[in-house]
């Protein structure tokens, strides 16, 4: 149960990165065909780094549990 | 458990990026000290908010899950609290029994002392202990 709602918090960082990288160009703070401004780039590095790490872990997770499920199923067979 | 520890990292990655987020606008310059929020600032400090929380929720949830899976498998004990033990009970006094009673009690006894001195005096010739009470 704890560890679904860390994986339901590591989904939600995962979206909340992908708004980061799209906010400056939703809420329209980064001009069309201009020079990225400072508050751009932060929220694309910030953003980019959180989507990264969060869907890295997401894969991690699942694969480490899809390990172990077919580890039982061995031994069930055994 | 590598994969929860794996998740706790993350999120707490995750919650420092918020943190950072929240005072970006006020750290790069883009947000003037007097006036109004931009929208920049709006967005970047609600957004940190958001991912600051969610990161801190998602490290408690996986440290919890870590430590219930250590707990499973016997390497971390968990100390419960043993309730304190009740006081016990005091045995009822028992009932004194009066001089008077006790006297009634022992009479025969005394008296067949003393008649078993009587009947076999001592051989060093002293007189009864018996009789010496008696005399006081």
């Amino acid at each position: 149960m704890k560890a679904k709602l860390g994986v339901s918090a590591l989904v939600l960082l995962f979206l909340g990165g992908l708004w980061l990288v799209a906010a400056p160009f939703v809420v329209g703070y980064q001009p069309r065909g201009a020079a990225y401004v400072d508050a751009t780039v932060n929220d694309l590095w910030i953003g980019g780094s959180i989507a990264m790490l969060s869907f890295a872990s997401l894969v991690i997770y699942a694969a480490d549990a899809l390990r172990e499920l077919s580890r039982r199923g061995k031994h069930a067979d055994t | 458990m590598i994969r929860k520890f794996v998740g706790a990292v993350t999120a707490s990655l995750a919650a420092l990026a918020g943190l950072w987020l929240m005072v970006a606008p006020f750290a790069l310059g883009t947000q003037a000290e007097t006036g109004d929020w931009t929208d920049t600032t709006r967005s970047e400090f609600f957004t940190g908010l958001g991912v600051a929380v969610v990161g801190a929720a998602g490290t408690i949830a996986f440290a919890l899950a870590i430590h219930a899976d250590l707990v499973a498998r016997g390497l971390v004990e968990v100390k419960r609290r043993e309730p304190e033990p009740s006081p016990e009970p005091v045995p009822a006094a028992a009932p004194q029994t009066s001089s008077a009673e006790l006297a009634t009690l022992l009479a025969p006894l005394v008296e067949a002392l003393r008649e078993d001195l009587n009947n076999n005096p001592r051989p060093n010739g002293k007189g009864s202990p018996v009789g010496v009470e008696e005399n006081r």
